[in-house]
């Protein structure tokens, strides 16, 4: 935990101008600041935040690949992470001052050069032996502030490096890993603070957004996520969420789950983050009446204080493992002739979500996969009107009473970032086609004794197709046009200003779409799955777009009929950089 | 192809026990611990009374009963603490067969794993045997402020009651009676802890695992009455407890196995029981 104090002076850059979009003008050994994270939407010249924005939409103004050039794109260079350590890549690249930073599977951050694909530094959390991710030992990137990149690790730290050395500034311990706490989500930094959700340990635990000091660490807020529990700011107690056993019976409140785990986005119009909240336990609901706030919900945060402003609850009383973490990625749209400051969702119970982002009122949930047996819909007051027969039941009734349930508890869409075109106005959802069985199983074993579980199996909904990139029309709801794929879709989604959608696959395709049509138009092989978000920058006049290569995360873990569709990827872990070549 | 002849030998030795124990067919596993002088032992961490950390010092059933293991084979105990997954079977993956996710080895043999022919089919790269108790889930009352321990659930209406959080215990309590109980089930991180909890002031029953139960009355006897009757509706009969070791490594189990019956007959298990205040319990037949 040495502080550093280099000050390196970095030579002349090349800043591109092109097409009357702004380029980040004094990129030097300062380092980005609030201003220039919070005007990263339309930089084209540095990809600064997750999301590429603050608020998530993923939208590049960049149009020199577009749906004419596109067919030309080929590799500029590819670097590997090397080592016996693959899995998972899950990374969105940051790209900065003539470098590209992503973080990879096992807590690693890798530094390479932006033109040669070199490699500068390379950092390595040391782990220790017993931590327990629940699913693969990804990391979904790096926050950039100052002189300083920054990332959470597996062991639940959340630590600073010097940008240009890779040293350590400073490492915190957010949370226990040995009382199941671990962190994979790419860190929002607003206001100078690092902001992030705790992740993991469903049970005995609450989840908190937290925000800490980015130049030191120190801890400024920290806001639990269930109702009944006591807030933090500068040290002291802050307010309590919500109102104690308002919809928890006894003191379930104190373990009730909710772990904001993906992460959020910012709004700066509204000055509110957004953070989703995992679901509720114990997972099975006949033991928690009640509507269990704030799980499964989006809540509204002031990133100064951690006061929530506004919330608003997908699914009331989860039974099916329906996390709400999913980004909630604000945009702006005329609805009945008003325009208004929306904000959108796509969640794990298949339902697209559309809410006014300045106060979390219920605009419209649309079906965005091809089945939702839970629910027939949602009533004008954003409530979910519940198909009673559909919920798994009570523990102490038999194993014959199996459900099956659509979507499955990994979701219509899973943690894969879904993106928001300026151009169409549509949001490109990665989803997925997939059901599962569900019972009570009565002999299972937990930490050496019997213990009542879930039993499951995951059954894809159509022979031919799990995955589904759809492009939604928010004002509507509708389908526009979808891409089916073999295997699940694991990946985010870029959209450009070049009329194009890029997504991953785990078949290790980099492929890119008509953003109208959904036309496959270019596609590439990376070598192994593609379950990373891509990206797009300017650099020297020309546009590039980076993903990231390697299979893992969650679905390999699954067995039954989704393991065949996948039985035949390999691991991998590359840095894949695009262009356009020179005429 | 040495490999596969090595464990086919070791399968065929595993039918006969004399065999086995002899280790000279081939015994890979077996050999392979008594050249390296050790036997490393997983046990799970902060799991009184069977394996916990007092001080610096690990201690419980399960440590006791591994260094007599050990050294009943010659060899000197090395204990790998499991903090324990999701369920067994990611304990079994972690301990016994494949190491954990970050790159730990496993240990040769994993101590307290539940004899259970479903969890033994769903996990067929470990080998469970060798059941050295039996265990289930009891009740104990504060005697100053419950009457009677031995009445139905509904007669505990109001009265705090003290569960390990997502235990058989915490959903019994949770769900008995029609759920009539809910609201007063208070939730621990551990069993002991809510041991704790109801010989102290916080609440005025606990349900938890037999031994935990059995192990807390040894301190606190005098403020805790423990339920003789059958707890109605309970949601588990109870279950065998014994090791595990890798797939290739029967030989290895099958030794420790023979000698676990040994010590159990000449009593020198249930005397590491008694010291933990816990009644020895043989396993069920299945």
């Amino acid at each position: 935990m040495k502080r550093m104090t280099h000050f390196i002076a970095l030579g002349a850059l090349a800043v591109a101008q092109a097409g009357g979009v702004t380029t980040l003008s004094a990129q030097s050994g300062a380092g980005p600041t609030d201003a220039d994270l919070m005007s990263s939407a339309t930089n084209t010249g540095a990809v600064l935040t997750n999301g590429m924005g603050p608020r998530g939409q993923r939208f590049s103004p960049l149009d020199q690949i577009n749906a004419q050039t596109v067919s030309r794109l080929v590799p500029a260079f590819a670097a590997s992470l090397g080592g016996e350590k693959q899995r998972g890549q899950e990374s969105q690249p940051i790209v900065y001052d003539g470098t590209i930073y992503v973080t990879g599977s096992y807590s690693r951050l890798f530094a390479f050069d932006a033109r040669t694909g070199e490699e500068k530094w390379e950092y390595d959390a040391r782990l220790p032996d017993g931590i327990m991710p629940c699913c693969d030992v990804v990391n979904r990137g790096a926050a950039i502030y100052g002189d300083k990149i920054i990332f959470a690790t597996l062991d639940a730290h959340i630590v600073a490096l010097n940008r240009n050395t890779g040293k350590v500034v400073w490492n915190k311990k957010a949370a226990d890993y040995e009382a199941g706490y671990s962190m994979t989500a790419a860190p929002l930094i607003v206001h100078g603070k690092v902001i992030y959700g705790n992740s993991g340990g469903e049970f005995g635990i609450i989840g908190r957004v937290e925000a800490r000091d980015v130049n030191t660490g120190e801890l400024v807020w920290s806001r639990p996520t269930i109702e009944g529990n006591v807030g933090q700011l500068n040290g002291k107690d802050s307010t309590m969420t919500g109102k104690l056993n308002a919809s928890w019976q006894g003191d379930q409140w104190k373990t009730g789950g909710g772990a904001p785990w993906l992460g959020g986005t910012y709004d700066p119009e509204t000055n509110l983050l957004y953070f989703g909240t995992g679901n509720p336990a114990p997972w099975n609901s006949h033991l928690r009446p009640g509507d269990n706030l704030y799980t499964s919900s989006t809540l509204a945060i002031d990133p100064d204080t951690g006061e929530i402003k506004w919330h608003y609850q997908y699914t009331p009383h989860d039974g099916w493992d329906f996390d709400g973490v999913n980004e909630f990625i604000p945009f702006d749209a005329t609805v009945n002739g008003k325009k208004m400051k929306l904000g959108a969702q796509a969640n794990r119970n298949g339902f697209f979500f559309v809410l006014d982002r300045t106060n979390g009122k219920f605009v419209s949930a649309s079906p965005f996969v091809t089945k939702t047996t839970w629910a027939s819909g949602y009533t004008k007051a954003g409530r979910p009107i519940y198909v009673d027969s559909n919920r798994p039941g009570a523990p102490t009734t038999d194993k014959g009473a199996s459900v099956f349930s659509a979507p499955s508890f990994l979701g219509g869409k899973n943690w894969m970032p879904m993106a928001y075109s300026q151009q169409t106005g549509w949001f490109y959802v990665p989803s997925n086609e997939w059901g599962m069985d569900i019972w009570n199983e009565p002999i299972t074993y937990k930490k050496g004794a019997a213990y009542l579980g879930a039993g499951f199996t995951i059954k894809p909904l159509y022979p031919d197709y799990i995955g589904a990139l759809r492009a939604v029309d928010p004002a509507t709801g509708k389908i526009m046009w979808t891409y089916k794929n073999k295997a699940p879709l694991w990946g985010g989604v870029l959209t450009t200003g070049g009329g194009l959608v890029f997504t991953g696959t785990p078949e290790g395709y980099l492929k890119a779409f008509d953003a109208k049509t959904g036309q496959e138009l270019w596609k590439f092989n990376t070598g192994s799955g593609v379950v990373g978000s891509p990206v797009t920058w300017e650099q020297d006049g020309e546009q590039y777009i980076a993903v990231m290569s390697g299979w893992g995360g969650a679905v390999p873990l699954w067995g039954g009929e989704v393991a065949k569709a996948v039985q035949h990827i390999n691991q991998g872990g590359s840095l894949w950089v695009f262009k356009l070549p020179k005429s | 192809m040495l490999l596969d002849r090595r464990r086919a030998l070791a399968l065929i030795g595993g039918g006969t026990a004399m065999l086995a124990v002899g280790g000279r067919a081939g015994a890979a596993s077996l050999d392979k611990v008594i050249a390296r002088g050790t036997l490393s032992i997983a046990v799970y961490r902060d799991f009184e009374p069977w394996s916990w950390r007092e001080g610096d010092r690990l201690r419980g059933i399960d440590v006791e009963l591994g260094e007599l293991l050990a050294s009943a084979i010659a060899l000197r105990a090395e204990f790998l603490e499991l903090i324990p997954g999701d369920d067994v079977a990611a304990d079994l993956r972690n301990a016994v067969w494949r190491g954990s996710v970050v790159g730990q080895a496993p240990a040769d043999v994993m101590m307290h794993v539940p004899v259970d022919r479903q969890l033994a089919l769903a996990n067929d790269r470990a080998v469970i045997l060798g059941a050295y108790y039996r265990e289930s889930f009891a009740m104990a009352c504060n005697r100053d402020r419950v009457p009677d321990c031995e009445a139905l659930p509904p007669a505990f209406k109001g009265r705090p009651l003290a569960a390990e959080i997502d235990s058989i215990p915490d959903f019994y309590l949770s769900s008995v009676s029609g759920g009539m109980l809910r609201s007063d089930v208070h939730h621990y991180p551990t069993g002991p802890a809510a041991v704790a909890a109801a010989a102290g002031q916080e609440a005025d029953g606990v349900v938890a695992t037999r031994a935990q139960i059995e192990h807390g009355l040894l301190a606190a006897r005098d403020r805790l009455v423990q339920r003789k009757g059958p707890l109605p509706m309970m949601l588990s009969p109870g279950w065998n407890v014994g090791i595990a070791v890798k797939d290739d490594s029967r030989d290895l189990g099958d030794r420790l196995e023979s000698v676990l019956a040994a010590l159990v007959a000449n009593g020198k298990i249930p005397a590491i029981f008694e010291r933990y205040g816990v009644v020895y319990r043989p396993p069920a037949e299945a």
